[in-house]
C-alpha cells in the first residue's frame, strides 16, 4: 500500500479531532501533519469562565508539541497562506504554501504538499468589519480567545472595584455586528456576568443590557426552537425572556452594531432607526469571515471561487435561493470539496448554503440576522466523519460511506448561567435536527420535539464543568479517550 | 427585576439532591441524542 499524507490545517476542535482519528486508525507508514499557528489546545467554551475570572487560561489549554511527538502526529507552527491543489509548475504534487510563526524560521515560506488536506482554520475573528470594535479598546472586549477572555475579565473586576466604591456602570453584551453569530456563547456571558455582580454585591450598581442582532431572543442564529421543558412546550424566546427578565437583564434586539466608539455602540434596528447604547464595559461577539486564502492552479492562474466561497466550498448546494425554498437538503453531508476530491473542510471552516435563521433586511435595506453558528459538537462530529473517509478512501473501502449533515444530526449547548457548585446554573439545550427540517417536522418548527428540550438549574452547571474536563481529556489522548463521544 | 420563575421551582432547579437525579438524567439523554446517530438528508428525499 501507497504510503499516505494527510496534512490538517488548524488545532482547534475539529482539526485535532480530525488527527486524534486518523493517529488512532491508521497505520504509522502514513503520516498525519497538523499545521497550526496556535501550539495550544484551548477548549473554547470554558473561555466564558476566564471572562468572569472563575477559570485561569492554564485551566483550559495544554500544550500540542509534546502531545503531538508522544502519539506520532508530525507538527508545525504555521499558518497556512495559499493553496496549490494541482502543484504548480515545478511540484507536480498538491500542496498549500505555509508561513512559520515562531523561532528561527518566523516568516519563512514553505511547501507543505499533502495526498489528502483537511481545511480546519475555523473562522477569523473579523473585528475589522466593525469600525472601532477591537478587543480591548474602546472599552469593548471579547471571549473568543483565552486572552481576550482574560483581558475581558482584568477589565470586568476593575469596573467591579470601582462599582463597589459606589460607581454606577453600565454592561453591554451580546453581538458586534449585523451578521455576526455565536449568540450563545454571548448568551452564556451575560448570564454570567450578572451572577458574578451579584456574588460581588454590586448587581444593584448595574445596568445589564443583552443588544444581538436575533430578531427575536432565543434566536441563536437556527431560527429559534421549540422546545419541551418539562411538561410543557416553550419557544426558546419565552425561555429567555423568562430567563432574562427573572436576573433583571433588559434586551435590544434586532440591532445590527456598525460602530464603535469609546464607550459607545452605534446600531441600526430592524426598523431602520439609527441608534447608540453608551457602556462602562461591553463583551461583544465580531462577524465571523473566512480568511481570505487565495488558489491558483499548475499554470499560477488564481481558482480561488473552486475553493472558497469565503469559506471553504464543500458538497453543499449552493444556489441562492429564497427563504422559503430553503431545505435540509442544502447542507452538507461529507464536507468534500467538489472540485479537488482530496479536500474537505469540518467544523467551522466549510462555506454553508445559506443561513439558518430567516434573513431579515432593516428598512434601510441593511441585512441584519444571524450567520449560522457552527457549535463545537458539529465540529468534532463533522471532522471525525472526514477522517473516518479518508480512512476508507486510503483502505480503498467503500468512498463517502460517512456522512452527517446538520439536517440529521442533534446537538447539546450546554449555556452555563452561572459558575459555582452549589450556586451555579446552566441551561442545557439541545436540538434534533441542527438545522430545522421543516418537512419532516412540520408541526414543531422543523424539530423533533423530546429530543429538542431545555432545562435550567444547578445540573447544568455540573454539566457543563463535566464536559469540560471531559473533553480535555479526551482532548489530551489518553487511555480509551475514543469512548468520549464527539 | 420580575420574578418570572416561582420560588418552589427555583427550589426544585437549586436543590443539590434533586438536581443530583436531574445531572444523570440529563447527562444519559444528551448522551442518547448526541451519541445516537447522524447521516445524511439527501438518499432520504431521492
Ligand atoms: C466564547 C465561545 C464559547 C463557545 N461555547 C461553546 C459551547 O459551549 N458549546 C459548543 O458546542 N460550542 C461552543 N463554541 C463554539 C466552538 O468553540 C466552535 O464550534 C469550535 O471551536 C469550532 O471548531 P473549529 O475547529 O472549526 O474552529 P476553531 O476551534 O476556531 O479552530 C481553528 C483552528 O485553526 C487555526 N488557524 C487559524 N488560521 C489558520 C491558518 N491560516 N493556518 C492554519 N491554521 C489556522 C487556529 O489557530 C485554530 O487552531 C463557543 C465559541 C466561543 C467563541
Amino acid at each position: 500500500m501507497k504510503m499516505a499524507k494527510i496534512v490538517i490545517l488548524g488545532a482547534g476542535v475539529s482539526g485535532h479531532v480530525a488527527a486524534a482519528h486518523l493517529r488512532r486508525k491508521l497505520s504509522k507508514q502514513h503520516e498525519v501533519l497538523v499545521v497550526s499557528p496556535n501550539s495550544n489546545y484551548q477548549w473554547i467554551p470554558s473561555n466564558i469562565w476566564v471572562g468572569i475570572g472563575r477559570m485561569k487560561s492554564k485551566e483550559i489549554l495544554f500544550p500540542l508539541p509534546p502531545l503531538y511527538k508522544k502519539k506520532g502526529i508530525s507538527y508545525k507552527q504555521a499558518k497556512v497562506t495559499s493553496f496549490y491543489p494541482e502543484g504548480d509548475i515545478e511540484t507536480t504534487e498538491p500542496f498549500v504554501n505555509v508561513e512559520y510563526v515562531v523561532g528561527d524560521k518566523k516568516g519563512v515560506s514553505e511547501k507543505v504538499t499533502y495526498d489528502y488536506l483537511i481545511n480546519a482554520t475555523g473562522p477569523k475573528l473579523a473585528f475589522d468589519m466593525t469600525e472601532g470594535l477591537n478587543p480591548g479598546t474602546n472599552k469593548a472586549y471579547s471571549v473568543c480567545t483565552y486572552s481576550h477572555a482574560e483581558h475581558a475579565w482584568n477589565a470586568l473586576n476593575e469596573l467591579i472595584q470601582q462599582m463597589k466604591q459606589g460607581k454606577k456602570a453600565k454592561i453591554l453584551i451580546g453581538t458586534g455586528h449585523a451578521k455576526s453569530t455565536c449568540q450563545g456563547a454571548a448568551f452564556e456571558y451575560i448570564l454570567n456576568v450578572e451572577q458574578e455582580l451579584r456574588r460581588h454585591n454590586v448587581r444593584d450598581n448595574a445596568e445589564v443590557i443583552w443588544i444581538a442582532n436575533e430578531h427575536q431572543l432565543g434566536d441563536f442564529g437556527m431560527d429559534g426552537m421549540l422546545l419541551s421543558y418539562g411538561n410543557n412546550i416553550m419557544k426558546s424566546s419565552e425561555m429567555v425572556e423568562m430567563v432574562f427578565e427573572d436576573r433583571g437583564i433588559k434586551w435590544i434586539i434586532g440591532a445590527g452594531v456598525n460602530k464603535i466608539e469609546d464607550g459607545v455602540a452605534h446600531y441600526e434596528t430592524l426598523e431602520g432607526e439609527y441608534k447608540s447604547e453608551t457602556y462602562d464595559f461591553a463583551m461583544l461577539i465580531p462577524a465571523f469571515s473566512g480568511h481570505g486564502f487565495k488558489a491558483y492552479d499548475k499554470n499560477n492562474s488564481d481558482i480561488t471561487e473552486k475553493l472558497f466561497k469565503g469559506f471553504m466550498l464543500v458538497d453543499a448546494d449552493y444556489t441562492p435561493k429564497p427563504y422559503e425554498e430553503w431545505s435540509v437538503q442544502d447542507w452538507p453531508e461529507t464536507y468534500q470539496n467538489p472540485s479537488y476530491k482530496n479536500i474537505f473542510a469540518p467544523g467551522i471552516a466549510f462555506a454553508p448554503p445559506h443561513a439558518i435563521s430567516k434573513p431579515r433586511l432593516s428598512k434601510n435595506g441593511t441585512s441584519i440576522s444571524p450567520a449560522p453558528p457552527r457549535t463545537g459538537m458539529p465540529s468534532g462530529i463533522t471532522a471525525k466523519l472526514v477522517a473516518d473517509n479518508i480512512i476508507d478512501s486510503i483502505n480503498s473501502k467503500n468512498k463517502m460511506k460517512h456522512k452527517g449533515s446538520m439536517g440529521n444530526m442533534g446537538a447539546a449547548c450546554i449555556a452555563s448561567a452561572g459558575f459555582g457548585m452549589t450556586k451555579g446554573s446552566g441551561v442545557s439545550i439541545t436540538t434534533f435536527p441542527i438545522v430545522p427540517d421543516y418537512n419532516k417536522y412540520p408541526e414543531t418548527q422543523g424539530r423533533k420535539l423530546g429530543k429538542t428540550f431545555g432545562e435550567i438549574g444547578l445540573a447544568g452547571h455540573w454539566l457543563k464543568l463535566a464536559l469540560h474536563y471531559a473533553f480535555i481529556y479526551k482532548a489530551k489522548m489518553k487511555p480509551f479517550w475514543w469512548l468520549i463521544p464527539e | 427585576m420580575t420574578q418570572r420563575i416561582s420560588k418552589s421551582k427555583r427550589f426544585y432547579m437549586m436543590n443539590p439532591i434533586i438536581q443530583f437525579f436531574k445531572f444523570i438524567w440529563l447527562s444519559i439523554k444528551i448522551l442518547v441524542i448526541v451519541a445516537g446517530g447522524h447521516g445524511g438528508t439527501r438518499e432520504a428525499k431521492n
